[in-house]
Formats: C-alpha cells, structure tokens, sequence
C-alpha cells in the first residue's frame, strides 16, 4: 500500500493545500470573508467573434460592471471579402455574384441595387421593360421576406422560442424554393442583369407564390400568436436598446430600425423606383424605437410584401424580361451558336464586359435592412473604376455600442438581433 | 511614349544659333506653312499636308473604322470601311486615301457614311466563320471592335466554305476563311521584307490569299503579317494555342537579338513570356521587328543558371561571394597583373557599367570586351544586322568614359589566371586554356565557360531586370522587367555590388536608377538621359483590343 496522500486540507511545505495546487485558487469554503464578495473592477469579455448568438462574425469586447454592460468595443471585419476592390476587376455583369454575398438573406434586393446604378450610368433607366421591372419588384419583396422572417425567427430563438424559429424558416424555405425556380440557385442567385433580368420566371409561378402566401400569411399569424404577448419575450424586447427619433437621424439609420423610432423613411416610398408607384402598400412606424417596435415593425412589413406581392401577380404584364438594346443585352443562344455578329457580341460581352460610358452614378433602393446604395464610377470600359456600396448593416452596427450600454449581458443578444446584422454586408 | 533618347553631340562652344528669319510670324487666322485645316464632325483641326482624313480624325479622338489602313504600309483603299463623307463631293470617300484639303468639311457621323461604314461591314462579316472561340486573334481583333457598328445580318445565305488550315511557310498558318482580304500582309511582306511572297488568287467570294506556286511564305519578316492582320486569319505558329491575348500583360522593352535594338512590347503571364511584339518607334523600327527576334524569348527559359555555383556544386550566395572574395584577395595589388575582367555585348549599360567601374576600383588593367561573334550574311539593310548583341555600342562607350583600354578578349593575357566574366561569350579563347583558369562568371546561362567556371552568379536577364542597351545608332533605350527572374538569380549589378562589397570596393548601388544615374554622370555624351518611371504591365483585357 501506498502511503496516504496529502489530504486536502493539509498545507504542503509553502502553505497550500493539494487542491490549491491543482486548481491554482481556494476552494470556496477556504476563501476569507472579503475575498468571497464578487471583485470590484470591471472585467472584460469577449463576445464572438464565433459565438451563436454573433450573427456572421463579428467581435464585441464588453467591459462589464458585474452583469451590466459599461461599454461595448465593436469589431467587424471578420467577414471581409473585398467587394469594392473585387468589383474594380470584374465585368459590370459579374459583379452580380459579388452582391449576392452583399446582404445574403436578400440577394435580390441586392442585385437590383446594382443593375440601377449601372442603368443609370448607362441612361437605361426607364427603359426597362415592364414585366422584367414586376419581377424584380416580386423577387425583391420575396427576399424581403426571407430577411424579416430570418431575423425575427432567429431573435425570437435566442430568446428561447425556438418554436417560432422553425416555423418562420419553413415560410422561408418555400420562398427560398420558389426563388431556386426562378434563378437556379436556392442563396446565392445572381439572377438579375443589367437591362432585366437572366430569365423569365417559370411556369405555374403564380400559383405556386399564392399558395405559398397563403401558407405564410398562417405561419406569421403562428409565430405573432406565440411571441406578441409572450411575456417573456416581451420583458426581454420592450424598452431594450431604445433609440430616438433624433439618434436615428443622427447616426444614419435607416430601414426598420429608424422607423421603430418612428422615422417614417422608406425609398419605395420617397424615392420611388422601379414599379413601386403603381403598388399599394403602407409603411409602418413605430413610437418607442425599442427592440419590440422593431420586431412589430418587421412582422408588420412582412404582411405589406404579402399584399405587394399579391398585387404584382395581378398587374404583372406579358411581354419580354431583357432590354432590346444590343449594347446590354446578351443575344439568344442560338444567334450566339449561328451567326458571326451574335458570336462576336457575346464574346465581348463576356470577355470585356458591357461598356458603361464614363461618369459616375449613385442608386439606391430598400433593401432588407434599409437604404441599400451603390455608387459606382465608370470610365468607359467595361469594368468599374471604383464602386462602393453604402451598406445598411455598417451603419447600423455602428450604434450597437450605443444601444448595448447600460444593458445586461443578456441585452446584448436580442440587441443585436434586432440590428439584424448581416456580416458580408457589413464588411463589405 | 517612347522613352528613346538619341545622344547628339553638344553644340561646340562658341556656336550661335542662326538669328530669326526676319519675315513676321504669319497672322493667326491664316494656316502655318505646310499645314492645312479642315473641319471634321464640326471640330476644327489643323494637321501637316499630307495627311489623310482618317489620321487627321484619329489626332481629334475620332476613330473612323478601317481594316486595310495601317500607317506603316501604302494606302490601297481596298476594304472601303472607312467611307466619310466629305462636302462638295457627290460621293462618299474612303478617309485613309483622302488627302486634307485646305477648308475641307468632313462628317463621320452622318446617316449616309454610317450606314455606308455599317453595310461594308455587314459585308465583310458575311462569310466570316464563327471561330472567336477557337480563334487565337479573338481579343484582339478588329473585327470584334466594331461589333457595336451593326445587329444582326439580314443576309441568311450560307456561308462560303474555304481552307482552313493553309501552311504558308515556316513561321505562318492561314485560315482563308477568316481572311477578309485587305491585303495588309501582301504590302507587309513587299514593304518590309523586299519580297512578293503572298497575294489574291480567284474572284468574288472566291478569293482567297495565297503563296504563289511553288513558293512559301519564308522572309526574315513574315510574322509581321500576322501583328498586322486584323482578323485571326493569319497565325504564328510559334504562339497559336499557347495564350488567349487578353489573358496576357505586356510590358515595353527592347529586342535583344541584335544591334538593332527594335522596341518590343514582351507580352508575359505567369512569370515568363509568352511572345515578343513590336512596339513602335519611328527612329529605329517603325512597327516591325524580325522572326529571329521574336523568337528570342525561349531563351529567357533555357539553361539558366538559376543558383550561384562552387566547383560546378550548388551554393548559395553568401557562400560563392565569399568564395570569390577569398580568390581574389591578394591578387587584386599592383595592377592586379593576373586578374582579368570581361564586360559583355551582350548585357544592359547598368551591368557592364557596375562591373567596369568595379575594376577600376580594383585597378584592373586587363580589360576585355566579349560578346557573340557577328553572324555573316544577316545584315539586310533593313532591321537585321551582322552584330547579334544588343549594346556593344554600350560597352565602347562606357570603357571609353571610365578611361579603360578595353581589347577582344581573343587576346587575353597570359599572365592572367583568374578571370572575371560577365556572360557565356568568349570568343577566340581556347578551352584548352580555360580550364587553366579561374572564372567568376556572371552570367544569365549556364554553357560554355559558365559551365566549368569556378564560381558562377546568377544573373537576371534582359526582360527580368530594368536597365537600358545601346544600338548601333546609339540610342540609349529603356527596358523595363517584365517578371522576376528565376531561382536566386539577381539583376547584374546587383551581383557585381555584391562582388565588390566582398572585396571591400566602394560599390553601394541599391537600385539600376542610381547606376543609370551615376553613368550618365561619367559618360559625357549620355549626360542629358533621364530615367524614365518603371513601366507597370499593363493587362491586355483591360485595354481592350488591340486591333
């Protein structure tokens, strides 16, 4: 038999027990009467850069008073992926897929921000034809959903309702789905093209996006029948991360956050594009600008897409979904295969990229976040000289260190949900 | 640009410039003496009689199209694409043929000359093949350039089938196909070359071009024909299928081949180059340069010495300078009786410079020139000549301003028994007593000499360093790196920097500009050259055509 071991209580030849050795601190009970109240400094903690709850990658360095949150050091770039350099070497047209990674739960609205700046550079705009406008109105406020339905089904989850999550990602499947008919990619869909859009939509699209509103119109009512007057989730959202009116302006917000804060901007509205002038719908704004408004906000903007999109299905005219211009237009495959001139326009459209003539174009739309814009600088080649796109997501993560002070810990979660960052948008 | 310098004399002192002629300028209103001006598209210009309206369009930014109109060849006015309209004149006119008349009214942009320009193109497009995929020219066609001028053909007539792979001659393959007959290549070879190699055969769309019986399309110059055709109608052999043109950057440098010195574009991917391609320069090329010289890029990638050498084993720098330094300490007293230098013809003004001055410094008398041995029978009278190196004017004038005696390395002294050598070449020394030798060599290549030498650098070759070569007419011309050089190897000064920190010279050259700098300090007659900014590639996508 071995000789006993030293028991744990028994100081070694420096004062200190086994167990302080192996674990490098008292046990509790040994701690005097001082040393077992809770440090007075503050302490720094990490949150992200992978962390759940961190939606994409981003890093925030909490300087934390006990539970409460004293300042937030806010980290992106985590994500970055280059866009406005990469776009300097692509084609006008290939930088379509660079957007799709822009703001990644709504494409769409992505890729017509781009196809407008580039219209406007080149005097297109107006000129699109009509039906190519509608079905970039309806893939828009598709994706519009998708981002609403992501965001709050993901916030209401961190808060413990994961119900909600599943059914609003089953609504976002069948968007998703009907988006993979129409572009060919369920995510990344690179669908519209200077001039229109890659191609008509499918067959039996209609009935297929009015059955899937229908089925969504239930899953909102589900999820706002679970989450409404869930007095958890209230505590958790209501008067959490409040920003005024004033703050919003001031820190440029824009989208569903500002009108939480009862600023009542949106672009379709005020800076109408595309075939929004012919749709009907309303704008909801908040009061409080607290993270309940903003989900109140979101759900009730879901319901305005619906009745978008409904309309579009009704108006949307026959007719050709690519502009007639050869300069843009890509010509049809089979002019492409059978005639010299068709060849050599594809082949420069493809190898030089359209010209755009020289000058410089700003064009915005509402993208799922809020004012989406790119600028873009041409000098006559077919590739950008410079682009750069104002992005709603760096902006509004800009306040985050704001909103989180004062907060628990806890806080910051539904927070930043609510800010409804998107990492390749943000870092650009 | 051209960063071509040609060294005139200095004015003697004491010359006066001839007083001004006493006649008053003429008023402004009035055109100068030997000029014209005419109006075209409502812009006024004013250019030098002669020209024709096609040129005078393009000095204002105007780009009339054209396929048989290149500014190095006589005008024909064959492919009728360049039709203007000019006032007063029931007809329209084709620009390239229509000389600048004094108060001319040109329109380019009229519906008449438009659809003229966009129908001749509806023509020559018509039996043209649907090859831009396979086709080596695509990206660099003018053909494709003017695809904005007209949609689709409103003739649907199948197309006129002809040879597709037509073998001219050594260099060149023709598709007569592609051919839309502007007869560039046929003035080319008559022009540049002095030889009728290639004409029409056949009428209508029959046409084709072709060699004359018996005869093969094999002049000095042929490949010329394929820069200046502007469909992929004729290609090089030595570049088909290797590269399409817009992957490629090109970066401006000049031939070493000869003593010519033609300015050539090295069109480079990669890290190597892919083909070489005139660059224009009137004083000393104009656009063409020779087969020969084109092809003198594979030997940027053949038996390089890519790593210094010891006794023929690898070493690393470090370890072959120091063994160099150990060779020549001591010996390098007194005159250095047994230490030979050789500058070569065959490498950059900076290399040749660093080195001579190197041996200066060490007092060095035994200084020799060597290079490659003049080729009989190539001189022609037009770019090609007997020297096949490309700064021998160079190295005579360095020598010369260091106040070296430099002789043929043929009559290298016996005392010598170490020998520095910049290069391969050393003609008219025998192997024999070469091996009695110590060689440092410095050197691109590893052959000859460099093979056996005790102690080998490597050293970058002309398209992998900047630096500038003499010609024969003593243009001090720029070349600029195109890509880094292979292995360890560095720029030749650089080496020889090396060599002399080793020795303890004072040699502190950081950059080919300081050594450029500090030699035409020393050589009166280059006192006046500057060195031009480092030329960046330029991506031939980004250009667009080149056609």
């Amino acid at each position: 038999m071995a000789a006993p071991s030293t028991p744990s209580g028994t100081p070694d030849a420096g004062g200190r027990s086994l167990k302080q050795l192996v674990l490098g601190r008292k046990d509790v009970q040994d701690l005097s009467d001082t040393e077992q109240e809770l440090p007075p400094d503050l302490m720094t903690v990490n949150m992200g850069p992978s962390h759940p709850a961190m939606h994409g990658t981003v890093r925030i360095v909490l300087t934390v008073d006990g539970e409460r949150v004293v300042a937030g050091d806010v980290q992106p770039g985590y994500l970055h992926r280059c866009f406005e350099k990469e776009s300097e070497y692509a084609t006008f047209t290939q930088v379509f897929p660079y957007t799709d990674r822009l703001n990644y739960v709504s494409p769409m609205i992505n890729n017509c921000g781009w196809a407008m700046a580039v219209e406007k550079l080149m005097g297109l705009t107006g000129s699109i034809p009509k039906r190519a406008e509608y079905v970039r109105v309806i893939v828009s406020e598709m994706s519009r959903m998708t981002d609403h339905l992501t965001c709050i089904g993901a916030s209401a989850m961190e808060l413990g309702a994961f119900a909600v999550f599943l059914f609003f990602l089953k609504a976002r499947e069948w968007m998703y789905e009907l988006l993979e008919k129409v572009s060919g990619a369920r995510l990344t869909h690179s669908y519209v093209r200077i001039g229109g859009v890659s191609k008509d939509l499918p067959d039996n699209f209609h009935a297929e996006l009015t059955l899937c509103l229908d089925q969504t119109v239930k899953v909102i009512a589900e999820g706002e029948g679970l989450l409404n007057n869930n007095k958890i989730f209230r505590d958790r959202m209501a008067g959490i991360g409040a920003m005024t009116k004033a703050d919003a302006i001031a820190t440029g917000c824009v989208g569903p956050i500002a009108r939480a804060a009862g600023l009542d901007y949106d672009v379709r509205k005020d800076y109408p594009y595309s075939v929004y002038p012919e749709l009907e719908f309303d704008v909801p704004v908040g009061t409080t600008g607290d993270c309940y408004d903003r989900y109140l906000v979101r759900v009730e903007e879901l319901k305005q897409c619906i009745r978008i999109l409904r309309q579009c299905l009704a108006q949307i005219p026959d007719g050709p979904v690519m502009i007639a211009d050869h300069r843009v237009a890509l010509p049809p495959k089979h002019d492409t295969y059978n005639t010299i001139e068709s060849m050599i326009r594809h082949f420069k459209h493809i190898m030089d990229g359209v010209k755009v003539p020289a000058g410089e174009a700003y064009a915005f739309v509402e993208g799922g976040n809020g004012e989406l814009g790119f600028y873009v600088v041409a000098d006559g080649t077919g590739r950008p000289y410079k682009a750069y796109v104002r992005s709603p997501s760096f902006v509004h993560l800009s306040t985050a260190a704001q909103l989180i002070h004062g907060h628990l810990i806890a806080d910051v979660v539904p927070i930043f949900g609510m800010i409804n960052m998107i990492g390749g948008e943000c870092d650009k | 640009m051209t960063d071509v310098v040609k060294t005139t004399p200095a004015p003697a002192p004491g010359a006066t410039t001839p007083p001004m002629p006493a006649t008053p300028p003429p008023p402004a209103s009035t055109t100068p003496e030997g000029s014209v001006a005419l109006t075209i598209d409502g812009m006024a210009v004013t250019v030098k009689k002669g020209t024709n309206v096609l040129e005078a369009a393009r000095t204002l930014g105007i780009d009339i199209s054209a396929f048989c109109y290149h500014p190095g060849l006589p005008i024909v006015a064959q492919c009728r694409q360049c039709l203007v309209a000019v006032e007063k004149n029931p007809k329209l006119q084709p620009s390239c043929q229509q000389a600048c008349g004094e108060g001319m009214v040109v329109h380019t942009t009229d519906a008449q000359s438009t659809l003229a320009r966009k129908q001749q193109l509806e023509f020559t497009l018509l039996n043209h093949p649907i090859d831009c995929p396979i086709c080596d020219k695509a990206g660099e066609c003018t053909l494709q350039r003017l695809y904005f001028e007209h949609e689709n053909s409103r003739v649907d007539v199948p197309k006129v089938h002809k040879a597709k792979v037509v073998d001219l001659g050594p260099t060149v393959v023709l598709d007569q196909e592609r051919c839309i007959l502007c007869s560039r290549c046929i003035r080319t070879c008559d022009e540049v070359a002095g030889e009728h190699q290639l004409d029409f055969a056949h009428r209508g769309d029959h046409e084709v071009l072709t060699t004359p019986p018996g005869a093969q399309l094999d002049n000095p110059y042929s490949v010329n024909t394929v820069d200046v055709c502007p469909v992929g109608a004729l290609t090089q052999k030595d570049f088909r299928f290797t590269m399409r043109a817009w992957e490629l950057e090109a970066t401006p440098s000049v031939c070493n081949g000869c003593a010519t010195g033609c300015n050539i574009e090295v069109h480079h991917k990669h890290g190597r180059a892919w083909r070489l391609v005139p660059r224009h320069n009137p004083d000393v090329n104009k656009y063409w340069m020779c087969d020969e010289g084109r092809l003198t890029y594979h030997a940027l990638r053949e038996h390089r010495l890519v790593g210094a050498t010891v006794d023929s084993l690898p070493a690393g720098w470090d370890r072959a300078i120091r063994a160099a330094a150990d060779r020549l300490a001591g010996v390098l007293t007194g005159g250095a009786p047994t230490v030979g230098v050789v500058l070569s013809a065959e490498y950059s003004n900076e290399d040749n410079f660093a080195l001579a001055k190197l041996a200066k410094l060490w007092g060095v008398s035994n200084v020799y020139a060597a290079g490659k041995p003049d080729v009989a029978g190539r001189a022609d009278g037009r770019l090609r000549v007997a020297d096949v190196n490309p700064n021998r004017a160079g190295v005579a004038v360095i020598a010369e301003a260091l106040g070296l005696a430099i002789k043929p390395v043929a009559q290298l002294s016996a005392d010598v028994r170490c020998l520095v050598l910049l290069g391969t070449e050393l003609p008219g020394v025998d192997d024999a007593k070469l091996r009695e030798l110590d060689v440092i060599a410095l050197s691109t290549h590893e052959r000859g000499p460099v093979a056996t030498a005790k102690i080998a650098l490597p050293v970058a070759a002309w398209a992998e360093a900047a630096g500038t070569v003499t010609n024969n007419k003593d243009h001090v011309q720029r070349m600029h790196a195109a890509f880094v050089a292979p292995g360890q190897a560095l720029a030749g000064w650089e080496a020889v920097v090396r060599l002399a920190q080793a020795t303890s010279a004072k040699l502190g050259y950081t950059h080919a500009r300081e050594v450029f700098k500090d030699m035409t300090q020393t050589v009166p007659a280059w006192k006046a050259l500057t060195w031009a900014r480092e030329a960046r590639p330029l991506a031939l996508r980004f250009a667009g055509s080149r056609g």
